[in-house]
Parts: C-alpha cells; structure tokens; sequence
C-alpha cells in the first residue's frame, strides 16, 4: 500500500469511503421501502379479515379469489401450516395470510384472507437493480473527481519540487515562493526556505573560509618565492644571501604554523581534536606558558607575572591548553602593550585563565568576531600573525567544555573558562 | 619607469620595490587606499601595482576612485585572492591585468612593461556620450536616467558606436564589428539594426543622436 503514489492512495481512501458510505445508504433506502410495503399489506390484510369476519358471522362459507385477494372462509378450524405461500393459483405473486378464528351462531369458523406479494417484490426488486446500477457509477465518477482532487491538492507540492530542483549551488540566494494563505503548502515553503537559508550561511562561510585559507597561505608562499626568486636574480653577497634566507625561514615558520593550527581546527570542527586529559597543577601550566615566553617579552622590554593559588587542579589536556595560552600571551606581546598578567582562579568548578595586559585591548567593534577564524583587528593585519590564534585558543577550550572569552574594559583581556572536572 | 606599490604587507612592499629597484625602475610604496590614492593624484606613474586586501578602502574600490577621478595609468592587480569573482571585480573595476600571488617576479616585470607600452588614454569603464550611458560588464545602458531595454546585439552595436562618437562609421566598419564572417545574410542587416536601435535610444526620448551620413553611413552625435 506504501508503495503507491499518494494520489493513488487518496483516490483509494475516497473510493472505499465513498463505496461504504453509498452501500450503507442502498442498504437502507432498501429496507426503508420493505418495511413501508410490508406494512401497506399488514393493513390490507387487517382490513380485509375484519371484513371477511363479519361475512363469516352472517353465515358464509366458502372461497373467493382474485388477482390481488383472497378470502375463505372454512368450518375446520385448524389453522393454516403457513402464512406466507410461494404460489396461490389465480394470484398474482407470493400471497402473504392473516386468519383468525370467529366464533358464529352457527359455530367456529376459520377466517383466512391473503394478499399477493407480486407488486410488493416487484417494487423491491426494482429498486435493489436501480441501486446496483446507479452505486458503482456513482462511485466510478467520485473516484474520478477524487483523484483530479487530489491532484489539484498535490499540485502546488510538485510546482514547489520542480522550484527546489532547480536552486543550485550557484545561486544559492534564490527561495522558494510562499502563497498566500497560511496553509501546510506555505507552511513547508516557509520551513524549505528556512532551511536554504542555514545552507546558504553554511555554504557562505565554507567559501569565505576557504578563500581566507588561501589568502592566508599565498602571502607567506608569495614572500617565500619573491624573496628566494630576487636573491637569485643576480650574484649576490653572502650577507645578503644570509639576510635573504632568514627572512624565507620566517615565512616557512609562519607557514608551519599556520598549517598546524589549520589541522586543529580542522579536527577540531570535526569534534575529534584528540585530547589527553589528565589532572593538571593550572601554576604548572601558567609556569610553563611564562617560561615559553620570556625571551621574547625579555627582548620586548616587558615582563611576564603568574597569580595563581597552588591548589587548582583541573583535568585538561597539558599541552593543548598550554598552546591555547601560549596564543593569547602571543597577541599580547604582539598588540598589547605593558606588562602581561597570567592568573587562574577556580569558582564554581569553573577554572578560568585570564591573560591580561595594559594596552588597551581589542577594539570594541572587533570583539564580537574576536574568536572567528582569520578575523584581525586593522592594526593586526600587518603583523604576521595568522589570524588563527584566537580561533585557536577558542577551538581548544571548546574541546574541553569550555569557553573563551574577551573584554577591554580595564586593559586587554582575554579568557578561557574550562570545567574543573571532566564533565 | 616609475611605479606605485600599493601593499600593506611591509615586507612584500619592500621586496617589490628592491625587485623593482634592480631592474633600474624607481618605485614608491603606499601602505592604504587612500594613500595610494593621493599619491597617484601627485604623480603620474607609468604603472600601479594594487594590493586588493588593504586597510580601509580595498583595491577594487581604489581603482574605480582612480578611474573616476580621471586618472588612467596602467593598473596591475597583483592579489593573493584568485577566484575568478576577483579576477572579474578587479578588470571591471578598471584594472588593466590581473597576477595572483605568489607570482614570478620575471612574470611581474614583463607585465609591468607591456602595461607602460598602453598610452594613458582613458579607458573608462563605463562609457559615456551625451547623456547616453552604458556599461558593458554589467550589460546596462541609460538615456539619461532610464534604462535601456536591448538585445544582445543592439547592445554591443551601440557600444560600437559609444567608441567612436562624432565619428561616421562605414556600413561596413559597423558590420565587420558586430558581426562574425558567419553571418550569412549581410545585405542590410546594418540598415535594420540601427532602425532597431533607434526605436529604443532615439524615438521615445524625441531625440535624433545617430543620424544618416548620405553615402557614408552613420553617425552617433557626439553630445
């Protein structure tokens, strides 16, 4: 039954509800005119035998018979085997028998008086053929209208199909029309449109990513080139040999890094960024991450605190939560200005680690995109970061149930909250 | 030669110009749009190379300023973005060519000479005669403020025509420009286009602008 067409199913629900509704409708029409003619002959016979009564007590005997009637009138008073005979000679049909037995002044008298059933099966029999007749064809005309019904129902469903399967990806703006009345036909345009419009920020921000991806990627590979291509040009010098190499290692670093941090956020946006958690001392974390960085901030000028109480453990993963920070602390000796503050407190099994500093942060119109991918700030465009540290250090502290967080109300800050125990 | 790098990167910026430099061309370097902008305002280079992605103002809406503000050197669109939507924003933004980085400096040098070998012509992007406009990337064309409806071919012929204003253009010139060596029917099909296109540019606005040269052929008025 599944496997019809539902047109085909609709006519056919119709079709057996139509046939039942017609048939019960036959059926009582036909019992309607039996028991209307069964009673005519009751109140013929009944009339009859009070006539015919009234002849046995003047004394009459005997039989009278015509097509329609019958009226005996007998002195044995044993009473008739049956009240309904199949053939009466002289008579119309069936006959249908009433009697009664009359007491006379000349003693009991069997009364009988019949009447022919012949206009009464006619009548029946009529009627049951015209119902034979006139049921299939009504139901063979109803199955049709049902079926163009049904048609004309699904209609505006296959003109909405042949609309969807013609929106491709090229033009993945286009949306269905909505009719005007809000029925399930616009109900589902409504929900396809809705749906189109998810697609279509999916399928925008894969595009965008990809192109970021390979912006991101040429720049460092169209230095790499430029540099190595130039040096080559002409005889050159050891020192700017020298010079030219240095400069083509720092792109293959920006490149590795940045290939690296792709793949983890790749396996990341995948929910499979493989995580090694174990208790973990956050002071070790926040050493560790100091440690990393001292040359560079010795180097800048700027120093680097932890603030952390010793007794913070949490279950994380070492090295990942290690290179989540290692980001932020990176953005603030890159952007920031001062001295940066490592601190980590535990509330309410959250641990949250906050890197700040005390230039003046993010700017506003930049936080909420803060933590996309390949997003920067104006004045981060330059700066040879890969536009993934953030995105980064959000990826990971997502993978551990947690969230990162950014705000420049009093100085650069930025924050991961993870839970405290493995959730 | 001289040549204007506009390129936020600091360190591309300065591999150009000493690239550049060795080669004996002298060249600045603009780190914005608007920069770059003002500078060329200053100076007439032989040869712009324009970044795309830059702070403020992006290099394709740098190059329609430049064009629109009447300056016409040679634009060489030099871009880590290379989809073909780039690509096409950026020639009809105005740019001459069009490299992806990374590229080949030999590449960016042979390029930049066959650019300084253009005279600086203008070469607009939209074309304008009278009050007539017309954009033939966007396929759009305007009599003053309404918008012309026409065929394919009605509208490159009157391109044709918006490239050599005041001019008498041959029925012959018009034919071998709108039409290939395949069209069989060549007799007076000129004849019935221009009709076609007068109807549409001419009739409605009660104006006469390409008018019948006797034994010549035709003429769009120039203003």
């Amino acid at each position: 039954m599944s496997r019809l067409p539902i047109r085909v199913r609709l006519t056919l629900a119709f079709a057996l509800a139509m046939a039942a509704v017609l048939a019960a409708t036959g059926a009582f029409l036909y019992l309607r005119l039996q028991s209307s003619l069964d009673e005519a002959v009751h109140e013929t016979l009944a009339a009859r035998l009070v006539d015919a009564t009234a002849l046995a007590r003047s004394g009459a005997t005997g039989r009278t018979v015509s097509d329609e009637s019958l009226t005996e009138i007998r002195t044995a008073t044993a009473p008739p085997a049956r009240t309904e005979l199949e053939r009466v000679p002289g008579m119309d049909g069936r006959v249908r028998l009433a009697y009664s037995v009359v007491d006379t002044p000349r003693g009991k008298r069997l009364v009988i008086v019949g009447a022919a059933l012949g206009d009464r099966d006619e009548a029946l029999t009529g009627l049951l053929r015209q119902l034979l007749i006139a049921v299939p064809v009504a139901l063979i005309i109803a199955s049709l209208l049902g079926y163009w019904l049904a048609g004309a129902a699904l209609r505006p469903v296959e003109a909405m199909r042949a609309e969807a399967a013609a929106i491709s990806g090229s033009e993945p703006g286009r949306r269905l029309p909505r009719g005007e009345a809000d029925d399930e036909i616009s109900r589902l345009a409504t929900t396809l449109n809705e749906m189109l419009a998810r697609l279509e920020r999916a399928i925008e921000r894969e595009r965008s990513f990809v192109a970021d991806a390979s912006h991101e990627l040429r720049t460092p590979l169209a230095l790499l080139r430029a540099e190595l291509e130039l040096a080559l040009r002409k005889p050159r010098t050891a020192p700017e040999l020298e010079a030219a190499i240095r400069s083509a290692t720092a792109e293959t670093d920006r490149l590795v890094r940045l290939a690296e941090d792709l793949l983890v956020l790749a396996q990341a946006d995948e929910g499979r960024l493989p995580l090694r958690r174990e208790p973990v001392r956050a002071a070790d974390v926040l050493g560790a991450v100091r440690e990393a960085f001292r040359s560079r901030a010795d180097a800048a000028g700027r120093s680097i605190e932890t603030d952390v109480a010793d007794a913070i453990v949490l279950a994380a993963d070492r090295l990942r939560l290690q290179q989540a920070l290692g980001n932020l602390v990176d953005n603030a000796l890159r952007y920031g200005e001062g001295a940066i503050r490592l601190d980590a407190s535990a509330r309410d099994g959250l641990v949250e680690f906050h890197v700040r500093d005390e230039g003046p942060g993010l700017p506003p119109e930049f936080l909420p995109h803060a933590f996309e991918r390949f997003t920067r700030a104006e004045a981060a465009r330059t700066g040879g970061g890969t536009g993934l540290g953030l995105a980064l250090a959000a990826a990971i502290a997502e993978a551990h149930g947690g969230t990162a967080e950014a705000s420049s109300e009093h100085g650069g800050d930025v924050w991961l909250s993870l839970p405290q125990a493995v959730s | 030669m001289r040549v204007l790098v506009v390129e936020d990167e600091p360190k591309m910026a300065g591999l150009i110009r000493r690239g550049l430099a060795e080669e004996g061309y002298s060249a600045d370097v603009a780190a914005t749009g608007d920069d770059a902008i003002w500078m060329a305002q200053a100076t007439a280079y032989d040869a712009i190379v324009l970044d795309v992605l830059l702070p403020g103002r992006n290099g394709f809406e740098v190059c329609r300023e430049l064009r629109r503000a009447g300056m016409w050197s040679p634009v060489l669109m030099l871009t880590a973005r290379d989809s073909v939507d780039d690509r096409v924003a950026g020639l009809d933004a105005g740019a001459d060519d069009y490299l992806t980085k990374p590229f080949s400096f030999a590449e960016l040098l042979a390029r930049l000479r066959a650019l300084a070998r253009r005279p600086p012509l203008a070469r607009p992007t939209v074309l304008e005669v009278g009050d007539l406009r017309l954009d033939p990337a966007a396929h759009q064309a305007w009599r003053g403020d309404s918008a012309l409806s026409l065929s394919t071919k009605e509208f490159r012929m009157l391109e044709v025509f918006m490239r050599r204003p005041g001019e008498v253009l041959s029925r012959l010139y018009l034919l071998e420009h709108c039409w290939d060596y395949g069209y069989e029917n060549r007799s007076n099909v000129v004849d019935v286009y221009v009709r076609y296109l007068r109807e549409k540019i001419d009739r409605p606005f009660g104006r006469d602008s390409i008018e019948t040269v006797r034994g010549a052929g035709y003429r769009l008025r120039d203003g």
